[in-house]
């Protein structure tokens, strides 16, 4: 009788009372389908003739283990190497290696094997294998040998001329049509766990329609969004998944300015652009305007630099150059965002007086590129995009804020890089998926995903 | 570089560097100990290191003289913080020869923005001098976590105490000694048994019990320690058994093992746990009358009756199967996989603890009772921060520890529940 007195929440047991399974602890079993429009040739990690891109680092992770791993904090995590060390001055690593871990051949992963893929992966170090360790040994400090050894591009893989690379990863090949299809089957004895589901079959090279179309089927169960579509899918009821900005969207020049007339001239366009109206009319709200390179959530300092349209300024700017030259502006030409994204930067740049004429004229000294974040770590992010920009890698101390805010400021001062902004990675998902905690950085863990039991 | 014998060793990059570990136990091999008996009511966070730091730039920058200080917040940070930062900093421009005054009367305006990246909180200071010196200076501190408890109303409530957290994943915690609170302890992770003792008002590190062989874990491993009163402890794996010896210095034996794991204190119901999975098979040892199975489950909690007991099973199927000895009745009710049975002095004496179905960033755990075969919930849920990933009870009945893994700390957060009567 004690209970009598609360009729409330005798109510609500009857509220909560509505069917739904015990399912907060994962299940195991089942074949997950996946969609994406990447359509890779080849599945080697460190096969730099694979364009970079946030999807092809998450098929890569399901096959091929790297040394370390980042987790949600950004913090280093054993993966292949238990532990590791340097030595004063960074410019030697050894990375103890985990023992009795296997290739998805059976042979075990040595130190030989890691070595000569780590190798492979980096032409430029001196890889070393031990008894059960191996050495990074670089020409000048590296600071950064832990958090590059993170990149999926350094996933161990078994090469050999035949047949496609073999990992150690949580799943194994057991299909690939190059740019078609790509099918897995966990590894029983995955040092990590096996995975939940039981295989995985990815549709490759799927536009985003198509995609949209096998989750409506029930044939896809992840299919990917173009962020300025998010909005749309999420109002439709689908359940969106958005990631951290992990693309940075950016006008980068081939070459440095020649004079000072032309440093002003791309002031004046950096000036001029409209980020925010771009943002809130063809990204539909979903991306960032950014006037920095690394978003704010890597960097902490982004809203240092200015992403405001200033036409004042720029106008001032461009009276005090006599002829401004017609700039071609090129971008991917399969990337519709990308077009009206240059015609409207075109618009911004004419009220400035510059002239841009957008294209896809490949050789153009301005482009519009699409540059995919490449580490959670800032030192090595800056020092992908520098590449992408053809300017050379900044060199960091101990990669203090300060230091790292520095590198960014000399990049941006070269007038090389306009950034324009920071687009996230999106994501649907079908009912069934459960588990699919993308982390900020839109890495999947496929292995942790699990199938939501179909039972009545 | 030194490394402690038998510790993995990690790289001393910045992003390890900032780790409140390093600030807890310098030179230990521990990557986080931090027992929390009082009331989580917040930590008060000092703030006086990073300010200094941050006025002896802003100082270096603009010397001595009249400057305006904007601070604003970009950060998680909560108000009493960001007025307490802003309050300290200028105190400290004060003491270095900066004298705030409104804008117009500022030789410099410094903006000082209270950020934050993955790793840290970073405070940034633009600095504007003249018509166009423009600088920016800025300090990182790493982030303070902090824990919450929630009061819980009538009619019965269910009281959780912090017990233990770290970084690596907890699969149980087990009180040895208990004085006023906790005084003896071991926390089992996937690699290691770890015996603390609480001397001097902290937890000291006692000893490390390596669990060998340990074979390639599942996914969503789990494990359970045992108090028993012949030797220390238990320690269950998949595939795994361990036993402690009696006194110390302790040593554990392990040896690969399909032997039943207990389901419940106080009773001698067992069940095979399957050793690639996350979940027992469903073969009962002796088993509840005459039932020796059941269908496979997560977790199990006993229902005592005057002259029966009827058993609860959160089945890997999505429902929740209730063997009395004679039948095996399903149910779907709103619950997740993990529940547990506690005895109490409220109520009918016995409740069900349960998580609530559905996956979402958070989770919580209720407690129920039985009148009849169906649950009537009796407290307000509890509230984790993050999914609960064990639920077991303690070697008495009367409690039983949740561990629930925090996604925005990455943290593992061990917590002891135990019913308490409503007012």
């Amino acid at each position: 009788m004690r209970l009598s007195g609360f009729p409330l929440l005798v109510a609500s047991s009857l509220v909560l009372a509505v069917a739904a399974g015990a399912d907060t602890r994962p299940a195991y079993g089942g074949t997950l389908h996946v969609s994406v429009g990447i359509a890779p040739r080849s599945l080697d990690p460190a096969d730099t003739s694979e364009p970079d891109s946030i999807g092809r680092r998450n098929l890569m992770q399901l096959m091929f283990d790297t040394l370390l791993t980042v987790n949600s904090q950004g913090r280093l995590q054993p993966a292949l190497a238990t532990a590791w060390q340097a030595e004063p001055g960074n410019q030697r690593w050894h990375f103890s290696l985990r023992n009795h871990v296997h290739f998805h051949d059976g042979s075990l992963l040595t130190p030989e094997a890691v070595a000569a893929s780590l190798r492979t992966a980096n032409p430029g170090w001196k890889v070393l294998a031990a008894a059960d360790s191996v050495v990074v040994e670089c020409d000048a400090p590296a600071p950064d040998v832990a958090a590059q050894l993170a990149r999926t591009r350094n996933g161990i893989a078994k090469r050999s001329t035949a047949r496609n690379p073999i990992g150690s990863g949580p799943f194994y090949i057991t299909d690939f049509q190059a740019g078609k299809k790509l099918a897995l089957a966990a590894l029983e004895n995955y040092w990590g766990g096996r995975a939940y589901v039981d295989a995985i079959e990815i549709e490759l090279g799927r536009n985003g329609r198509d995609q949209l179309i096998a989750l409506d089927l029930g044939k896809a169960d992840i299919a990917e969004v173009p962020p300025e579509q998010a909005q749309r899918a999420a109002g439709e009821g689908r359940r969106l998944v958005t990631s951290a900005p992990v693309e940075l969207m950016a006008l980068v020049f081939a070459h440095d300015p020649q004079s000072q007339d032309e440093s002003k001239l791309r002031q004046v366009l950096a000036l001029s652009i409209d980020r925010a109206s771009i943002e809130n009319v063809v990204l539909e709200g979903e991306g960032e305007p950014s006037g920095a390179i690394l978003p704010n959530w890597v960097s902490g300092y982004a809203f240092v630099f200015p992403e405001e349209q200033n036409l004042l300024r720029a106008r001032q700017l461009r009276s005090e150059v006599r002829q401004a030259p017609a700039w071609d502006l090129a971008y991917d030409g399969s990337d519709s965002l990308a077009r009206v994204i240059a015609e409207r930067i075109a618009l911004n740049a004419r009220d400035a007086g510059i002239l841009l004429q957008p294209g896809v004229a490949p050789g153009a000294a301005l482009r519009l590129l699409r540059i995919p974040l490449a580490s959670v770590d800032p030192r090595i992010a800056l020092a992908s995009v520098a590449g992408f920009a053809g300017l050379p890698a900044p060199r960091f101390g101990v990669g203090s804020g300060d230091e790292i805010y520095q590198a960014e400021n000399a990049m941006l001062e070269t007038h090389r890089v306009i950034p324009l902004f920071q687009l996230p990675a999106c994501y649907v998902l079908s009912p069934s998926v459960q588990g699919a905690s993308q982390g900020r950085a839109a890495d999947w863990h496929l292995e942790d995903v699990w199938l939501k039991s179909k039972l009545p | 570089m030194t490394s402690i014998p038998g510790c993995p060793v990690y790289n001393s990059l910045v992003l390890e560097m900032s780790t409140l570990s390093s600030r807890l136990l310098p030179g230990s091999c521990l990557l986080l100990l931090l027992f929390l008996l009082l009331p989580a009511t917040g930590f008060a966070a000092d703030w006086t290191t990073p300010e200094q730091e941050l006025a002896r730039r802003i100082a270096a920058v603009t010397g001595p003289g009249a400057v305006a200080v904007d601070v604003m917040n970009r950060s998680s940070l909560g108000k009493k913080d960001v007025d307490e930062i802003g309050g300290g900093l200028r105190s400290r421009l004060e003491t270095l020869g900066l004298r705030s005054v409104k804008p117009e009367q500022a030789a410099a305006a410094i903006k000082v923005t209270l950020s934050e990246n993955l790793e840290s909180y970073l405070w940034v200071a633009e600095i504007q001098q003249g018509a166009g010196e423009f600088s920016v200076v800025m300090v990182s501190t790493p982030r303070v976590e902090n824990g919450t408890l929630v009061g819980e109303p009538a009619p019965l409530v269910i009281r959780k105490v912090p017990l233990w957290e770290q970084p690596q994943r907890i699969l149980d915690v087990a009180v040895l000694e208990e004085a006023s609170g906790p005084s003896h302890i071991a926390v089992l992770d996937p690699d290691k048994v770890l015996v603390y003792r609480f001397v001097e008002g902290r937890w000291q590190p006692e000893q490390a019990l390596a669990i060998s062989p340990a074979p390639p874990w599942p996914r969503d491993l789990r494990g359970r320690l045992v108090s028993r009163p012949d030797h220390l402890f238990d320690a269950y794996l998949p595939g795994v058994f361990c036993q402690s010896s009696s006194r110390a210095p302790l040593s554990l034996a392990c040896h690969a093992s399909d032997d039943p794991w207990p389901l419940a204190s106080g009773s001698t119901l067992s069940s095979f746990f399957a050793p690639t999975r996350n979940f027992f098979t469903g073969v009962l040892a002796p088993g509840i009358g005459k039932q020796k199975s059941v269908a496979k489950f997560y977790s199990a909690a006993a229902v005592p009756r005057p002259s029966y007991t009827f058993w609860l099973f959160a089945g890997v199927d999505g429902q929740v199967h209730l063997l009395d000895g004679i039948t095996d009745q399903t149910a779907r009710w709103s619950w997740g996989s993990d529940i547990v049975g506690l005895k109490s002095a409220c109520g009918s004496g016995w409740q069900v603890l349960a998580t609530p179905a559905g996956n979402g960033s958070g989770d919580s755990i209720r407690a129920y009772e039985f009148p009849d075969r169906d649950p009537v919930p009796v407290s307000q849920p509890v509230e984790f921060a993050g999914g609960v990933t064990a639920l077991w009870s303690e070697a008495q009945g009367t409690s039983a520890v949740v561990v629930s893994h925090n996604p925005v700390t990455g943290i593992y957060e061990a917590f002891r529940l135990s019913i308490a009567c409503g007012q």
